[in-house]
């Protein structure tokens, strides 16, 4: 009895986060699938939910003023449904949808209705069609998208765009997880050696990881722009202003460089912690041996620093493929998009949903590849 | 020998204060051009400052004192509540960010707790399959996460707003990990002494746990705060934007409002390094800790 008491507590007090979790991540991933196998148009989603009026609509589509001396047989030789659904209505229908219309669709009724002046309501295009189809109405009662099989996925790999915008995250991945990872452990080895005011380093290292990128970005558009400070100071050392945002082959340098400054601070803190927890005797051991400086650094701290090393490394990889926010803000020339930002311009800019779809899966199969692969030479080395 | 060691040091200062520098200087220059007045224009001639002069200028022995040549004035920040609903993309975060966390220290624990104390059928697989979903990143689910709250008629309101960050796997890891290390017997003594699985959770084991409610709750308050891509997609109208979406509104396509959206960017930087700065503790704390197990 116990037993099922503690049973069902446990799944009463997971439940909510199941849920949430099933609905906004489980279900989405499927949803996902899906999408990238078809055309789905985020303009024409709403198709069968926008409300008209019916007269309006039909006055318009016959061009008569007056409601009067309608003749309905003449009407009836005017009306083409499929014609008034898709120029009138703004509906677009398939080839199936069509041959459904040409069968079942009761226009003497729409007509009657029209000169008996009950048309003069508002509606949706869902309720149109379970008014004045004879059948299989469950066909028009919401925007499905066409299936489109391996076409989105054919065309992404035509797509020089595409191709462009994977190249710039992986670019982005590969000069920048190093160099914030490296830039780090130098800070903390740095910091590691009995320093005074190491809580103030630490502390200013730390602010630009908790800054929000949206004002970060903003800043660095400050210190970017043309007659900026950054030109400033380089103009000491007789480099020409540049217009760094703009021009394509400085833009996404310039937004690694600032996305390194934003996340080598909290990095350091990781591996400062790592370092204080070396046995201090392992470090003298060493020094009795001889060896110093650099041989030190690379054969004692790094091997034992491992499990830090990796946690920022696929922190880093993540992070990095995935950069949107500063992209969104800084950068204008599509040309220098990341691969999210190509996905996100194409869904919500130009509503191409399915195709952004298949965009993402590819990329997220590729992310977790790469963290799988990471993952398994990582555990493997460290059975040596 | 002791000769090196003063070489490393005093490099590893060099390296230290050369990269504090570079940390604080952005933040530096950020506040120097807020404080800064506007320049205006007056018979085609600009009258005002040069925020990009170098050096800045600074006169601090003047009142006001002197930035770029002019004097200090902080009306840049009341302005900024003049020409924007700022007061309201405040209100609008604070909400956000209010909300999410609160609901994720409910939430998250109710299910941390049951993942790390109670025994019940397909409670390992269920966690596995939940700690997998965090290998995927946002991009993938917001499509249809944004198709979703279009049909639930959710676009632009705080539900759609809210609703899908209520809970977090992250989170729940988190409070499943403070709560089994906690002591087995303090548990299994309330249990003998007849206290109910409610109880256990609510007196026993979550008052211990209250360090891991603080860590989660300023890491999902920091995270909603500076939250840009959900609310760049669900948001639509300048009323319910939030400061990370409202700080484009100081950009327009043919002139950008510097002072202002500096003292903005100020304005909305300044609570987090507030909370940072009394909270360091466990910021610097935690930081380590979830990389030495993970």
């Amino acid at each position: 009895m116990r037993h099922y008491k503690e049973w069902i507590a446990g799944y009463l007090f997971i439940a909510p986060v199941v849920v949430v979790v099933g609905m906004f991540v489980v279900y989405p991933i499927f949803l996902s699938f899906y999408y990238s196998f078809t055309n789905y148009d985020a303009l024409r989603q709403q198709e069968y939910k926008a409300t008209f009026n019916l007269q309006d609509q039909l006055q318009e589509y016959f061009m008569v003023l007056d409601m009067k001396n309608l003749v309905p047989k003449d009407l009836l030789s005017q009306f083409d449904p499929v014609d008034f659904v898709q120029a009138q209505l703004g509906i677009k229908l398939t080839e199936r949808q069509i041959k459904e219309i040409k069968k079942h669709f009761n226009s003497k009724a729409v007509i009657d209705d029209f000169v008996n002046l009950k048309t003069d309501k508002n509606m949706s295009g869902a309720q149109f069609f379970s008014i004045y189809m004879r059948g299989n109405k469950g066909m028009f009662s919401k925007y499905v998208p066409q299936w489109l099989g391996m076409k989105n996925f054919i065309k992404m790999f035509k797509d020089p765009l595409f191709w462009a915008t994977l190249k710039n995250s992986i670019i982005f991945s590969l000069f920048v997880t190093p160099i914030q990872t490296i830039l780090a452990l130098l800070l903390a080895v740095a910091a590691n050696q009995k320093i005074r005011g190491i809580k103030f380093f630490k502390l200013t290292f730390y602010i630009p990881s908790i800054t929000s990128s949206a004002a970060i970005s903003m800043v660095f558009l400050l210190l970017y722009s043309k007659p900026g400070l950054i030109n400033r100071i380089l103009g000491y050392i007789g480099m020409p202003s540049i217009d760094w945002l703009s021009n394509t082959s400085t833009a996404l340098p310039a937004i690694m460089a600032m996305n390194i400054w934003t996340t080598a601070g909290y990095f350091m803190v990781v591996f400062l912690a790592g370092l204080q927890n070396i046995p201090k005797s392992l470090i003298e051991a060493s020094e009795l041996d001889g060896a110093q400086g650099w041989t030190r650094f690379w054969k004692i701290i790094v091997p034992l620093m491992k499990p830090q090393i990796s946690y920022v490394v696929t922190l880093g990889l993540i992070g990095t493929l995935q950069v949107f926010d500063q992209i969104y803000f800084l950068i204008k020339n599509q040309q220098n998009y990341t691969t999210s930002m190509y996905i996100y311009v194409t869904a919500f800019n130009y509503g191409r949903m399915g195709y952004a779809s298949a965009i993402a899966v590819a990329f997220f199969t590729f992310i977790m590849v790469l963290t799988l692969l990471q993952r398994h030479f990582v555990s493997e080395e460290s059975y040596f | 020998m002791k000769k090196r060691w003063h070489m490393a040091r005093k490099i590893s200062y060099i390296i230290l204060i050369v990269y504090a520098l570079v940390s604080l200087a952005p933040f530096v220059w950020a506040l120097l051009v807020s404080i800064a007045p506007i320049i205006y224009y007056a018979n085609g001639k600009p009258t005002g400052v040069n925020i990009m002069q170098w050096p800045p200028e600074i006169n601090i022995f003047k009142l006001p004192p002197e930035v770029f040549g002019a004097p200090a004035t902080l009306s840049n920040y009341t302005k900024v509540f003049e020409v924007t609903p700022f007061a309201r993309w405040i209100l609008n975060t604070v909400i956000y960010a209010g909300t999410v966390t609160f609901a994720n220290l409910v939430l998250d624990a109710f299910a941390g707790f049951a993942f790390a104390r109670l025994k019940f059928p397909g409670r390992d697989l269920i966690f596995m399959i939940l700690l997998g979903t965090l290998m995927v990143p946002g991009q993938v689910t917001i499509i249809p996460i944004y198709n979703m709250m279009v049909h639930l008629n959710l676009v632009n309101t705080y539900s759609g707003l809210i609703f899908p960050k209520i809970a977090s796997v992250s989170g729940l890891f988190l409070m499943r990990q403070f709560y089994m290390s906690i002591p087995l017997e303090i548990d299994e003594a309330a249990k003998i002494d007849g206290a109910s699985i409610f109880r256990r959770f609510l007196q026993i084991d979550s008052p211990m746990a209250l360090p891991a409610f603080a860590t989660l709750a300023i890491y999902t308050f920091m995270g909603m705060w500076n939250d840009f891509l959900w609310p760049l997609i669900i948001t639509s109208s300048k009323d319910m934007f939030t400061l990370t979406m409202g700080l484009n509104f100081f950009r327009t396509s043919y002139y950008t409002f510097w002072q202002l959206m500096m003292s903005a960017s100020i304005l909305m930087t300044v609570p987090m390094i507030v909370i940072f700065l009394s909270l360091q503790k466990q910021f610097v704390e935690t930081g380590a800790t979830s990389a030495v197990k993970g």
